[in-house]
């Protein structure tokens, strides 16, 4: 059996200084100067206390033995070991095996503060920590949706009706239907956008301009109909506007309807009020270009393409590496090409912004041969910039992807965990249901162990 | 499961201590502690009684409410309650876990447990898994599931494997060899080299088809136009005969046609042959008619389809294989991979659409145009053909190509992993392929036998042979007596060593045992045994006669090992010592004790007069005894009747009474409750013989090795009883197997099984031995049956041994069971 190695002069005293105790069938003998370390923790404070009356001693142990002085708890052995480390070592550390979340009870149980827990083994905590907030979250989320309408209101629950017809794609067969018309009519939409520019397909207006075929502005114009009223669906159900009118998505959405009325106010305003009209010509240009974001609603419907972006956003710093590395090598590698191909009378390599292209193209190794050195040197420095391409791309990426790898695969864990939890949850409040109307049934004591 | 729980126990249940101590007794032990101490598995655990009320449905929840001996004994292995000491013989590392969940409420995973065995000793103690904490339960569920996934590939291809029957139709032996000589290439040597041949062909033909189109080596026919080069055609056709007498083949010889034609394999065959006779059916119809052209453009098209007979290499390498089915099972990942694809194509070309499209003579004259462009970008090939020029569009072009590389890579390590995860498997199903087929070819030669562990389980594995060729022929599947009858002459046939065993064990047991020079430390010990024996029980012997006199013997020389207590731990020790067994036989050895075990205690001459010394080294002693006795039995059916006939029956049943006089005589009862005990216990022989031969030819028997419970059984009665028993067995012992050999069978066995065999895990602990503090009587159960594996070659033939081991237990609980049955009628 177990217990703390203790010199063998003070054996024989068994004065105040030293207490037993029983933690689980583990027998510690420990001895008071040591356990008054740390005065707050509840081993401290049954020994400062274990002269006095017994309701404070049950308070703080579960059994307490007059006849051998001996103290029960009815707690984890295995815990207790790593936890009474903290008193010889001012340090914890997790013995492996034991899942850090419990043993963080444990040591709360022991009124140790987490702060003593040895780094190595924090970090292993927090990794759990957050695991478990992501469920929490996704709990969260799945709650909200079974819960019960208890809105007052026709229009809260109305509201809430439409919410979940409009954001839940699973909850019913409406839901889903509207979900694939949303998302076909982004494809068709996106389709629509790259036909408009084939000049074929291009029809002149009466001032000889080519302007899009009329059947795919027609297209393109029910489309974005669709968009808004899909987009005001959701802003009218929303529980909170502000959230929702500034969460990712939706300003994805908002930027793909916008350019849509502004390129319509801007020609009415510019065939209205005579505005100068090469200038709205180019406003709506410009506008045009924001059609592309349209492609970006996509993201809504693939998961992903949301673990992309987590992913990205979650690796913004290695992100930043690549760009980093292709900035430096881009300009050492244009500068000296640049230099080294002076010497060639017919250089391509006219300055050395206009090799930051050639750079570019050879260390991503695209190559598309538009510009390309022609002495010796310089293609010898186009080779060593091809490899170092190849490597500045292949080190920053390596971590990127591993981000995206993990998020992919947790995301299925997270979501059967979340599963669990909330029928775990339901299993423990139908319990609780049951003993309150029973009263002596506690299958179930969660609850009230929360005392614990 | 309780209930077949408490039927399990029924025996077991007096077992514990001399005396079942009154209700009255018990509950006054358990209201004067307020805690109580749990003894799992050796590591103590004390705990308030108030904290196991907190799930008053789980099995410490129930210990709590139980008053009586018999309700106690049900849910606990054995219990103290001088020490107030309950003692459940389970892993005690997941205990600890199980423990907490009593105190926190919050149930914790060990990290190191294996998911499996953790759910196991969650039913085993009431829990539901449900409880698990997320943080724990993300991993439980996932390794889970894992293997929930595995087990179901397993079955499927055991299906397959099944699927290969030859049944009614004509010739069906010739198919067979011809399905396996086609199908099969590592089945024999002219199945390899046919392989060969056939790649080699598939090689060939693609050769010849891409030199066809080399301009220097076709002809122009009456047309002008080219075509096929005549030697080139010539090869041509001979490729296409041959793979066309393939396919033929292969189809004739099917065993299911419809099934053989859906194939993927077979399909991809089918279209490397078609086209070639499409195109000659076209042009031979057609030639004359004007519309020629028409029918060259369709030819052209059949000929491009050729190109498919390269895939007809899938079938020869399982690399290829596992690509398919690393892209049909990452379609997901794949989809993903074009969807990113697809969008950085369409926002970089539009962008480099606007971006260019002011310039002179450009080539991105639409967003479709500068789609080629996009992609060539992305995928870093660059052509060439269209780049940018403007400022912004080279910007664009160089984000292009950064992104390119990133959204590439981004999904691909996803489909290797899918890829070497499943490459892995398949290298590891081969290598189980190679180890089954060895197995046959050894069960073939007859050399497995002769590593049996002992001549008792001789028996058993001539037993599991014809098991084992049943389910080679699965429309045989019951034992029916004249097979075996026809076993012992498997036996004749069986290696020498065999045949030296069965000798000795008709004679006397103290002359003949140094004959066989591989079980020198076996009767070293024996004839310890023996000497020890003499000393005490010869005068009981004696006393008390009827049986068969190898039996008896055998049975003296445990009980005097049982009697002096000192020179049997040494003698287990030596075991212990010398024994060079794999844990598997260990293991199986622990399972019979705990099989025999409970039924021992059974007579009640047995629950007098027993000091708790005595039983911490008794209950080994008594599973050792009971063995031999078992054996003996086996020993005697064998070699007198071929047919289990009620006089070799009632020889372990007689064994049984000496050796439950020996007990009682130790614990000073007087002898006539023997003779009555003795009397009794003959009576109902012929009952007994009935039992025992009733579960020896039980369908059980099949359902062990097939494992696959299809067969129903015979007769309900015995189902009930030898059913659980059987499958405690089976479960565990391939569940153990597995964990050594990750064979794929004993696999599918465990998934086969899984609820009764979790009943049985539940169960098997209430009938293990009496338990003592202190004292692992696990491990000398062990050593004293370590003896049984004492054999040098086991350590070679490993792989066979393995998968003996397991009928051969299977076997043995039924001849017991039969037993028992007898034992409790006359009781």
């Amino acid at each position: 059996m177990w217990t703390v190695p203790k010199p063998k002069y003070r054996n024989g005293s068994c004065d105040e200084g030293e207490i037993t105790v029983n933690i689980g069938g583990v027998r510690v003998e420990l001895f008071g100067d040591v356990l008054n370390r740390y005065p707050e923790s509840r081993l401290a404070e049954l020994l400062n206390c274990s002269t006095q009356n017994h309701d404070v001693i049950s308070s703080l142990c579960d059994d307490f033995d007059p006849g051998r002085k001996e103290f029960y708890f009815d707690r984890d052995p295995d815990a207790f070991k790593c936890i009474i480390d903290v008193y010889y070592f001012d340090e914890i550390h997790i013995k492996p095996g034991i899942c850090p979340i419990c043993f963080i009870k444990e040591m709360e149980f022991w009124r140790i503060d987490q702060a003593v827990l040895d780094e190595c083994c924090k970090s292993y905590l927090s990794e759990k920590e957050e695991e478990l907030t992501e469920i929490a979250n996704k709990v969260k989320v799945i709650l909200e949706d079974l819960e019960v309408d208890r809105c007052i209101t026709r229009t809260q629950r109305w509201q809430r009706f439409l919410w979940r017809l409009m954001e839940k794609p699973g909850s019913s067969r409406p839901a889903r239907v509207i979900a694939i018309a949303s998302f076909l009519s982004v494809l068709v939409s996106a389709v629509v956008m790259c036909m408009g520019t084939i000049p074929e397909l291009q029809v002149e207006d009466a001032e000889g301009k080519l302007v899009e075929h009329p059947i795919l502005e027609a297209i393109e114009t029910a489309c974005m109909s669709w968009f808004t009223a899909e987009y005001l669906l959701r802003l009218a159900s929303s529980p909170n506007k502000l959230h929702f009118a500034l969460s990712f998505m939706n300003v994805v959405d908002f930027m793909a309807i916008v350019p849509f009325y502004v390129v319509l106010s801007l020609t009415y305003l510019g065939t209205s009020s005579m505005m100068e009209l090469t200038n709205v010509q180019q406003a709506v240009q410009a506008l045009r270009i924001m059609r592309i974001a349209r492609i970006f609603k996509l993201a809504r419907h693939s998961s992903g393409l949301q673990t992309l972006t987590y992913a990205l956003k979650n690796s913004l710093k290695e992100l930043g590496l690549l760009l980093m590395y292709m900035g430096v090598g881009i300009f050492v590698f244009s500068a000296l090409a640049y230099t080294m191909e002076q010497s060639h009378p017919e250089t391509l390599f006219r300055s050395i912004p206009q090799s930051f292209w050639w750079a570019i193209i050879t260390m991503t190794t695209v190559g598309y041969g538009d510009i390309y050195p022609k002495t010796t040197l310089g293609k010898c420095n186009a080779a060593v910039s091809f490899l170092c391409g190849v490597i500045a791309i292949a080190l920053p990426i390596h971590p990127i992807i591993n981000n995206f790898v993990v998020f992919y695969n947790k995301q299925k864990v997270l979501e059967t965990a979340a599963k669990h939890e909330v029928e775990l949850m339901e299993l423990k409040s139908d319990s609780d249901a049951r003993r309150k109307s029973k009263d002596g049934d506690p299958a179930e004591f969660c609850r009230s162990n929360k005392d614990f | 499961m309780e209930k077949s729980l408490a039927e399990l126990n029924k025996a077991g249940s007096h077992s514990t201590s001399s005396l079942p101590p009154e209700p009255v007794d018990i509950i006054r032990s358990k209201s004067c502690f307020r805690r109580v101490r749990l003894n799992v598995g050796g590591l103590p655990h004390e705990v308030l009684w108030r904290t196991l009320d907190r799930l008053p449905r789980t099995r410490l929840g129930k210990l709590r409410d139980c008053n009586t001996h018999d309700s106690l004994m049900e849910v606990c292995d054995d219990y103290s309650l001088e020490e107030n000491e309950y003692f459940f013989d389970r892993h005690p590392g997941a205990f600890t876990s199980i423990l907490n969940f009593y105190r926190t409420g919050k149930l914790h995973m060990m990290e190191e447990m294996c998911a499996l065995s953790f759910s196991q000793e969650l039913d085993y103690w009431g829990i539901d898994e449900i409880y698990l904490e997320s943080c724990c339960q993300a991993r439980y569920h996932q390794k889970k599931e894992q293997m929930n996934e595995e087990l179901k590939r397993e079955a499927d291809n055991m299906k397959d494997r099944e699927g290969d029957e030859f049944d009614n139709t004509c010739c069906a032996e010739k198919r067979k060899k011809l399905w396996d000589l086609l199908e099969k290439p590592s089945s024999s040597v002219a199945a390899k080299i046919l392989a060969i041949i056939s790649i080699l062909f598939i090689v060939l033909s693609t050769i010849a088809l891409s030199l066809n189109t080399l301009p220097e080596l076709q002809d122009t026919d009456e047309f002008g136009q080219s075509s096929d080069n005549p030697q080139l055609a010539h090869v041509e056709a001979v490729c296409i005969a041959w793979f066309t007498m393939e396919y033929l083949l292969r189809f004739l010889s099917s065993p299911n046609k419809w099934k053989f034609f859906k194939g993927p394999l077979n399909v991809i065959d089918l279209l490397a042959i078609l086209p070639y006779y499409v195109t000659i059916f076209l042009t031979e119809s057609n030639k004359s008619v004007l519309q020629f052209q028409n029918v060259r453009r369709v030819v052209q098209i059949f000929r491009i389809m050729r190109i498919l007979r390269i895939l007809k290499l899938a079938r020869h390498s399982t690399g290829l294989q596992s690509l398919g089915f690393t892209l049909r099972r990452s379609y997901n990942e794949l989809g993903l991979l074009i969807l990113f694809l697809a969008m950085g194509i369409m926002i970089f070309s539009s962008l480099v659409f606007f971006a260019e499209k002011d310039e002179e003579d450009t080539k991105f004259k639409s967003i479709p145009a500068s789609f080629w462009w996009a992609t060539i970008t992305m995928t870093t090939v660059g052509y060439g053909d269209i780049y940018p020029k403007t400022l912004l569009g080279k910007i664009v072009g160089g984000l292009c190509c950064i992104a390119g590389v990133l959204v590439i890579a981004l999904p691909i390590p996803i489909i290797v992993n899918n890829f070497s995860e499943f490459y892995k498997e398949q290298k590891r199903q081969e290598k189980a392929l190679k180890r089954r087929e060895a197995l046959e070819r050894a069960k073939r030669n007859g050399s497995i036998v002769s590593m049996n562990l002992k001549e008792a389980f001789a028996r058993s594995a001539e037993l599991m042979d014809v098991v084992v060729e049943k389910s080679e022929r699965p429309h045989d599947n019951h034992l029916s007596p004249s097979r075996w009858k026809w076993t012992p002459k498997r036996a004749a046939s069986e290696t020498s060593s065999n045949h030296s065993f069965n000798a000795q064990e008709l004679c006397s047991p103290n002359k003949e045992r140094e004959t066989s020079p591989q079980r020198l430390n076996v009767q070293k010990l024996e004839e310890m045994y023996n000497q020890m024996a003499k000393t005490q029980s010869q005068p009981n012997l004696n006393a008390k006669e009827r049986g068969s006199k190898i039996s008896k013997q055998r049975d003296e020389i445990e009980l005097g090992a049982i009697q002096d207590h000192g020179p049997r731990v040494i003698g287990a020790r030596e075991v212990g010592d010398m024994k060079s067994l794999s844990s598997i036989d260990s293991y199986i050895s622990c399972a019979t004790d705990f099989q025999e075990n409970p039924r021992y205690p059974h007579s009640p001459a047995m629950d007098l007069g027993l000091q708790e010394s005595d039983r911490f080294s008794h209950s080994p002693a008594t599973a050792f005894s009971q063995h031999g006795s078992a054996k003996s039995g086996q020993k005697n059916i064998r070699e007198r009747e071929p047919i289990l006939t009620p006089v070799s029956v009632t020889k372990p049943s007689c064994t049984e009474n000496t050796r439950r006089f020996f007990f009682s005589g130790k614990s000073l009862i007087p002898k006539g409750g023997c003779h009555n005990e003795g009397g009794s216990g003959l009576s109902p022989f012929s009952d007994s013989s009935v039992m025992s031969d009733h579960s020896l030819l039980s369908p059980e028997v099949s359902v062990y090795t097939t494992a696959s419970s299809r067969t129903p059984p015979k007769s309900p009665e015995s189902t009930t009883l030898a059913a659980t028993v059987f499958t405690f067995h089976d479960s565990s012992i391939s569940k153990y197997i597995d964990a050594d050999t990750d064979d794929d069978e004993h696999l599918r066995d465990l998934s086969d099984v899984s609820p009764s065999e979790r009943l049985l895990c539940g169960s098997s602990p209430k009938r293990s031995i009496n338990y003592q503090k202190g004292c692992n009587h696990l491990e000398a159960a062990q050593k004293i049956l370590g003896q049984n594996c004492l054999f040098p070659i086991e350590g070679i033939r490993g792989v066979a041994h393995e998968n003996h081991v397991g009928p051969e237990m299977a076997r043995r609980p039924k001849v017991e069971r039969g037993r028992q049955n007898a034992l409790d009628k006359s009781l």
